[in-house]
């Protein structure tokens, strides 16, 4: 019985072993993990401020004012650098704080352009319509009114011209 | 003057003003071609002129260079200015091929600038771990803006000018939205050093 008990025992313990290297195996050191962790943070917050950018570019195409956008991708952007940094130094905490850090400024930059985006096609729109009616109803009415001074001027040529007395002239020789 | 004399004056008259009344409408759809498009890259001394440049420089002592992107693209640009470490042996980047340098970049500054706009950073960098002997030096250390960074650089002594050169530069990058990541914009400035152990 006791040997038996000692036999099970054993294999308990074999058992545990090789669930623990096992797990060890497949999910690898927690320090690894952790700089992978890290990287894929970073490599995120990289791929955000890209975004943010492009979402900002947009806006300025659409004409858009993005001088305050441009202001915080440059802290999105230095964030980042301090992220890239910390990572090469081994300091995943530090990265991954960082590279949440400038998501969030990206995020918002990127919310925030895609308002401004709006915005801007909604004015260029009002813009577009008043310059055009502008130019429509100038031509039309300067060429109405240019129209109606040609009637009168010539008219008033014509009459001038008929009540013109013939002038007489003399031959001196 | 004849009648037919004042209708032309008249049709004139009428052209100039429609076209000045269109200037709005036509300014919506015509754009008319902008001027050269181009970014500068550029580096000053510790006074902020292009002078004073390190050259002889020693280990542990620090050193002071403006670093400066100017864009002309008629949008907002997304630069990266990568700061490289070279001997003389290894690869400069090709201007002339538009190839960056193979070398790996140390440090790097992410800039966005809209058109028109300039920018410029204090780039702070010394050298620790050198040591020479037997007509070749090493540079162990370069330390960029409070970054340390390990390079094992080595050089042999230049008979010609008298010293072991490396070459501090910084390669202009930007970002391409089409193919969504960055290119080499042709632009690099360099600083010529002559190192020696303290």
């Amino acid at each position: 019985m006791k040997g038996l008990l000692r036999q099970r025992a054993k294999s308990l313990a074999w058992l545990l072993l090789v669930l623990i290297v096992a797990g060890l195996l497949s999910y690898g050191s927690p320090c690894a993990k952790g700089a992978d962790d890290a990287s894929g943070s970073v490599g995120n917050a990289d791929a955000a401020v890209r975004q943010a950018f492009n979402a900002a570019l947009d806006a300025e195409r659409a004409g858009a004012n993005v001088s305050g956008l441009i202001v915080r991708l440059n802290e999105a952007g230095a964030v980042l650098v301090e992220a890239e940094v910390a990572l090469g130094d081994g300091n995943s905490s530090e990265a991954a704080s960082k590279a949440g850090q400038c998501v969030g400024i990206a995020e918002s930059v990127r919310s925030e352009a895609d308002a401004l985006k709006t915005s801007a096609l909604d004015g260029a729109q009002t813009v577009f319509w008043m310059y055009l009616t502008f130019s429509v109803v100038g031509i039309a009415v300067f060429v109405a009114v240019l129209a109606l001074v040609w009637r009168r001027f010539k008219r008033d040529h014509v009459e001038k011209t008929l009540s013109m007395k013939p002038e007489v002239a003399h031959n001196e020789a | 003057m004849k009648l037919e004399d004042y209708k032309q004056v008249f049709a004139a008259v009428g052209l100039v003003g429609v076209l000045l009344f269109a200037t709005p409408a036509l300014g919506l759809v015509v754009h008319l071609p902008s001027g050269q498009k181009f970014s500068e890259l550029w580096v000053l001394g510790s006074g902020h002129m292009a002078e004073d440049y390190p050259f002889n420089v020693r280990e542990n002592e620090s050193y002071l260079v403006y670093l400066g992107v100017d864009n002309h693209l008629s949008s907002s640009a997304y630069y990266e200015v990568i700061v490289k470490f070279a001997n003389q042996s290894e690869s400069l980047p090709d201007t002339t091929a538009g190839v960056p340098s193979s070398l790996p970049g140390l440090y790097e500054y992410r800039v966005f600038l809209q058109d028109g706009q300039s920018w410029e950073q204090p780039l702070t960098f010394s050298f620790s771990q050198v040591s020479a002997a037997q007509n070749r030096s090493v540079v162990g250390g370069l330390r960029v803006n409070g970054v340390t960074l390990s390079v094992e650089k080595p050089e042999v002594w230049d008979d010609g000018n008298g010293g072991y050169f490396y070459e501090v530069f910084m390669e202009l990058w930007i970002y391409n939205v089409a193919s969504d990541a960055f290119q080499f914009h042709n632009r690099f400035v360099g600083l010529w050093l002559n190192v020696t152990a303290s």
